[in-house]
């Protein structure tokens, strides 16, 4: 009895539970047939099988699309199972114009199971490949990196392998951010301005049938490039095909003595010193004899000159003596202080490192302050004429795009008085000097024009020139910097023969200036109206006494 | 009684075995559905790849400023056509039937007026 009753209770047990099991699946059934609860859960849940993501795009700053990686289909061959190598050769040559027919001959006639006969294939090629209906032909999908601007701004892009690595430029410097995070790597480039600049420098060289040219615009608050350009250039698409000449970055990898722009750095260097003021003068009537050199200057005034008048004529003399005066050791730590000395932090691995005199005597000291006997790259020219112009802070050049709002921080490397009276001094370039080809009526351009000689065979020569010229504008609150150097320039009929900084890089300047201008929002101003004038003037411009008095 | 308990509980038994199958088929169509979803946004979002390729590819700048020479009647602006809002003339007070009258010619000369400011102001600031 007490068993019976035992196994009664326990079967009641069993039996609760299976109701309870069988009540819960039903329960569930009804809610998920009846309600289709947590249907976009299970999806989402089962949607992770994503593609492999591709390399991340690279964009403009405002989101022009530079390089974006695509799928395209890329034809492989299993040679053990092509009967006949010679003839397929022949049809897949015939199809594909760009391989030759004995290299896929070769290809086919190995003993590997796997060889490449062409990456990527064209939409119509694959097509076409497959109407053959060889047995053995395949194709395989691959990422395959496009650059839809081509050539526009190649060496800042730069371009990757086969394999998809990144071989030189934004693509070699950002390689294993593209790979690892999916998100667009936004640079600072404007792709407008990059046209306009190098539009306008391959205008220079066919005019002056230069070997090359480059260029850069820089926003000089902040120290993004907009615009940076070397040609010739090439095509990423291709870079197989691609010169040597057309690969080198000119603009951060080449190092040039730059000529009298590096004035521009004398100057400020014997202001903020205080060796020197805008009135002080020194004598420029005859050539400096030092050593076995000559110093002499290209517009001789033969008298002395006032500093303004130095930096308008571009006195090698002059400078030579207002260096000499600051002497060896503030030289060298203004220039250090501007980033001239070292080879600069960059987003780009293509970067030259300066080439400065060691020892660094007194000729060195006289020759560096008109340019010669250093040797920069025109981005680190950019940088520093930046922090010289702005108000005297040194900003890293980048060519990432900073966020909206990001307040620039940047190293106080001169005073923003002296900072103010070179604003001046470039202005007077323009307005009187040697750059007067650099104006672009309304956006107040200053800047300072710069012809080296180029070293061959450790001499100077008379014919192989660097002509420059760094503009900024609007001079009276600057916003940006646009450098451009022309490679080898011939003089024509003209520009009368010159193919000097004034003649060969200042138009380039200015017309960029008066194009870009529109685009990144500048007002033009009456050049004329009373306040500018006053805020532009430059006094004591003579050494017979100040011309300019306050009225 | 007993017979009413079995009958139920067969009926019950029949319909979640039904059910069961029918929930089934449709989870595999759905998922059958999902992967092809998948597969379609995977493609189209190569499309938009594609496109957007193909989109920057035809808006190279050289290529646009060729159309523009050869299709349109238009160049870079100079500085004469960029003006400030305070360089406007104010309008001076009408009668209003004058007002009336002129409202057609005032309108259409705030069109013109509207795409000169535009230069100025619609230009995004780097």
């Amino acid at each position: 009895m007490q068993a019976l009753e035992t196994s009664h209770t326990r079967l009641i047990i069993a039996a609760a539970l299976f109701c309870l099991a069988f009540l819960a699946i039903g329960a569930r059934l009804v809610e998920v047939a009846g309600f289709k609860a947590g249907e976009t859960r299970l999806a989402r849940l089962r949607a992770v099988e994503k593609p492999e993501a591709a390399r991340a795009d690279i964009l403009d700053r405002n989101g022009v699309l530079l390089a974006t990686t695509l799928d395209m289909p890329s034809l492989y061959a299993n040679p053990k199972l092509i009967r006949d190598p010679e003839r397929v050769a022949q049809k897949l040559a015939s199809l594909l114009p760009d391989v030759g027919e004995s290299e896929i001959a070769a290809k086919l006639a190995s003993d590997k199971s796997f060889v490449w006969i062409k990456r990527p294939l064209t939409p119509s090629q694959e097509f076409a490949v497959n109407r053959l209906g060889v047995p053995g032909l395949q194709f395989e999908a691959e990422g395959h990196r496009v650059y839809p601007k081509g050539s526009l701004a190649a060496h800042v892009v730069g371009y990757v392998d086969r394999d998809g690595k990144g071989l030189a430029g934004i693509e070699r410097g950002f390689d294993e951010i593209l790979r690892d995070r999916h998100e667009p790597v936004e640079l600072s480039l404007d792709v407008r301005v990059q046209y306009i600049l190098r539009d306008e420098i391959a205008r220079q060289i066919a005019e002056f049938n230069a070997a090359g040219g480059m260029g850069i615009v820089m926003d000089v608050n902040t120290g993004e490039i907009l615009a940076m350009a070397s040609l010739p250039d090439f095509d990423p698409n291709a870079p197989g095909g691609a010169r040597d000449d057309a690969i080198f970055n000119r603009a951060t990898l080449g190092i040039y003595e730059m000529g009298s722009t590096f004035k521009i750095f004398n100057t400020a260097m014997a202001l903020e010193t205080r060796t020197a003021t805008l009135a002080s003068s020194y004598d420029a009537t005859k050539p400096i004899q030092i050593d076995r050199f000559t110093i002499h200057d290209d517009h001789p005034q033969r008298r002395w000159l006032t500093v303004p008048e130095i930096f308008e004529y571009s006195s090698n003399i002059g400078s030579a003596r207002m260096a000499l005066e600051a002497g060896t050791e503030r030289q060298k730590d203004f220039l250090g202080r501007l980033g001239l000395l070292k080879a600069p932090g960059f987003e780009l691995s293509e970067i030259g490192a300066p080439l400065v005199p060691s020892p660094w005597r007194q000729i060195n000291t006289m020759t560096v302050a008109f340019g010669h006997g250093i040797s920069v790259s025109p981005l680190q020219m950019a940088t520093a004429v930046s922090a010289v112009v702005n108000g005297g802070v040194l900003h890293h050049a980048s060519l990432i795009k900073r966020p909206a709002g990001y307040a620039p921080s940047g190293q106080q490397v001169l005073s923003a008085r002296t900072s103010e009276e070179m604003r001046r001094l470039l202005r007077l370039v323009v307005e009187r000097g040697t750059g007067k080809l650099a104006n672009a009526p309304g956006y107040l351009v200053g800047g300072k024009t710069g012809t080296a000689e180029k070293v061959a065979a450790g001499r100077y020569e008379k014919h192989g020139l660097l002509s420059s010229f760094i503009g900024v504008f609007p001079i009276t609150e600057p916003r940006f910097l646009v450098m451009v150097s022309i490679d080898e320039p011939q003089g024509n009929k003209e520009s009368h023969g010159f193919a000097t900084g004034g003649w060969a890089a200042a138009p380039a300047v200015g017309r960029v200036v008066q194009r870009m201008a529109p685009l990144v929002g500048i007002q033009p101003v009456d050049e004329e109206s009373p306040e500018i004038r006053r805020s532009l003037m430059v006094d004591s411009l003579s050494p017979q006494g100040r011309t300019i008095a306050a009225n | 009684m007993m017979r009413l308990s079995t009958l139920l509980w067969a009926l019950l038994v029949g319909a979640s075995g039904y059910a069961m199958f029918q929930v089934k088929y449709e989870v595999l169509q759905l998922e059958d559905q999902l992967t092809r979803l998948t597969r379609q946004i995977g493609a189209g979002q190569e499309q938009i790849r594609v496109f957007g390729a193909e989109w920057s590819f035809l808006n190279q700048p050289a290529r646009l400023e060729q159309l523009a020479k050869r299709h349109l009647a238009l160049g870079p602006i100079g500085t004469q056509q960029i003006g400030r809002i305070e360089q406007l003339p104010r309008r001076s007070p009408m009668p209003p039937a004058a007002v009336a009258a002129a409202a057609p010619s005032s309108a259409s000369s705030h069109l013109t007026a509207a795409p000169r400011l535009a230069h100025a102001e619609g230009v995004a600031a780097p």
